[in-house]
């Protein structure tokens, strides 16, 4: 019996913790264009979510949602990038880290304004009911968060494998200046690589939404997860995150019932905190040390 | 084909180039020589756009290029192989070869069809290249991604190549056999501005030269004139 809570908190907690891999894989595919990240990101997952929610709203339907929330996210990378990441590169400044703070506290603002401060409920077109897998139950929500995870990362990744486009994006990862002289454009990849990060934060808000419910503090609830996931998996590791960020889950919803509530963001800091102890070069030294 | 005038270009407040003007005529190889620290590679950069020139002009096949980002220049038929190879380490041979006529090629599916003929071409001229195609670019050997480099260049089937110092950190075998390439690509009527340290070489190729000192041009002819030129004599061919 205990033995079955136990698999059950991991379980759902580590469901959970595919949408900070999601996000954590977000930061990933701008670090790789422009060694930046926006650190606004996780108001970008909150908008998107509102948005896609008004949609909802308005009748569309759900099939149609998905993608106008994952456009609008790519929209609004495609903004930060415009507005403040490119701005900071172009003089070859760390300024970006500033500017994409002040993006999402504008993103966070217009977003009290717009849709108010409460947390609304998010609808799920699937049937509340569960289904039992080796004894663990599991919504129907909870299995398409995991699918949908690890469906637009594996699109991605095939992306970047399989088109030219997509080999270019890593070209440019791997040395701009040579890439600039093959004719790819580095500052379009960065735009790319923003859209990207951008229609996955979206995507992120939509599947986590039902579960956790709609509303302007969840912007720092995910983003602080999806740092520590980023941190301890590294901003170039692929896959990584999604394991890192499914122990985080199941280490959270464990904290959260057997130590209490007020626990749950336990781990995730302790998380940070070691991995910035044990590597303090941190999130950016890391890769940094490893390219050169 | 490329005419530059008059380019300044430096990095910060230094000034590397101070006021450089060289022809290459289509269909000619034409070697830049000169001591270390000359100003030949960023000769290359200013010119190719990876560095943007601070005055002066660049006319490729007739426009004006300069101040352009390096994409759009390699777009209009430059291809430069920059010093030191900088191949795609993390991709395989094929993909940074892929990568070398991505201007040309379409940017989603079908690209490795069309572009099946340029690699038979580059393949050809470098065998080994194909036999390690699905190799990380990383992994070969100095005189490999030498080969990989040029490759890719041609892969552009471009206008104008830029080689700067293929000959940089090979064995005495493998440069010779990076000379011999060079030959063979002048035979088949390539249009090349070739930088290199060993001047002797260069010269042995080329039409005609350039002698560069502290960012300018000191000397120029054909390889005939500068070898009857006894101060390029003593300095470079000694």
């Amino acid at each position: 019996m205990n033995l079955q809570i136990i698999g059950q908190m991991a379980v759902s907690g580590a469901l959970m913790g595919m949408v900070y891999a999601l996000i954590a894989y977000g930061f990933q595919l701008t670090y790789a264009t422009s060694k930046s990240i926006n650190f606004g990101q996780g108001e970008l997952v909150m908008v998107s979510a509102f948005f896609s929610l008004t949609l909802l709203d308005l009748g569309v339907p759900f099939w149609l949602m998905v993608p106008g929330g994952l456009v609008f996210g790519a929209l609004l990378g495609l903004l930060v990038e415009r507005a403040g990441v490119r701005l900071a590169l172009e003089e070859k400044s760390e300024g970006w880290v500033l500017l994409t703070i002040i993006i999402g506290l504008f993103f966070f603002s217009a977003a009290e304004n717009i849709w108010g401060r409460d947390d609304r409920p998010f609808p799920s077109p699937f049937s509340p009911d569960s289904v039992q897998v080796f004894g663990v139950d599991i919504t129907r929500q909870e299995i398409a968060v995991a699918v949908g995870v690890l469906a637009i990362m594996g699109l991605i990744e095939i992306f970047k494998r399989r088109t030219l486009l997509g080999k270019a994006f890593e070209a440019v990862s791997a040395d701009r200046d040579a890439a600039e002289l093959m004719g790819i454009s580095a500052t379009r990849t960065v735009m790319l690589s923003y859209a990207l990060s951008g229609g996955v934060a979206a995507v992120a808000g939509i599947l986590v939404s039902p579960i956790t419910t709609v509303g302007p503090t969840m912007a720092s609830a995910l983003i602080l997860k999806a740092f520590s996931v980023a941190v301890v998996a590294g901003l170039d590791s692929g896959f990584g995150v999604v394991l890192i960020g499914m122990a985080l889950g199941a280490l959270e919803s464990l904290a959260s019932f057997y130590i209490g509530s007020g626990w749950r963001e336990a781990p995730g800091l302790m998380l940070l905190i070691l991995a910035l102890a044990v590597r303090p070069t941190g999130v950016f030294g890391k890769a940094g040390i490893r390219k050169v | 084909m490329l005419w530059v005038e008059d380019l300044h270009a430096g990095y910060g407040t230094s000034e590397v180039l101070t006021g450089l003007s060289i022809e290459v005529k289509a269909g000619s190889v034409v070697a830049l020589i000169g001591a270390n620290g000359a100003g030949k590679t960023t000769t290359m950069r200013a010119i190719s756009g990876v560095l943007r020139p601070t005055r002066g002009r660049v006319r490729l096949d007739g426009r004006e290029v300069q101040g352009m980002d390096a994409s759009r220049i390699a777009r209009l038929g430059l291809a430069h192989a920059p010093e030191g190879r900088k191949v795609f380490g993390p991709l395989s041979v094929e993909d940074n070869l892929l990568l070398g006529a991505y201007t040309r090629l379409p940017r989603f599916f079908g690209f490795r069809r069309r572009a099946k003929d340029d690699l038979a071409r580059v393949y050809d001229l470098f065998p080994r290249l194909q036999d390690r195609s699905r190799q990380a670019a990383g992994t070969l050997s100095g005189g490999e991604q030498q080969m990989l480099a040029i490759g890719r260049a041609l892969m552009a089937r471009p206008k104008i190549m830029l080689l700067d110092e293929p000959s940089m950190g090979l064995a005495p075998v493998i440069v010779q056999e990076v000379f011999r390439t060079i030959r063979r690509l002048k035979e088949s009527g390539i249009t090349l501005l070739l930088v290199e340290q060993f001047a002797r070489s260069a010269l042995e190729v080329a039409d005609y030269a350039y002698v560069m000192e502290r960012g300018h041009i000191a000397v120029e002819g054909t390889p005939t004139d500068l070898h009857r030129d006894e101060r390029v004599l003593a300095a470079y061919l000694g």
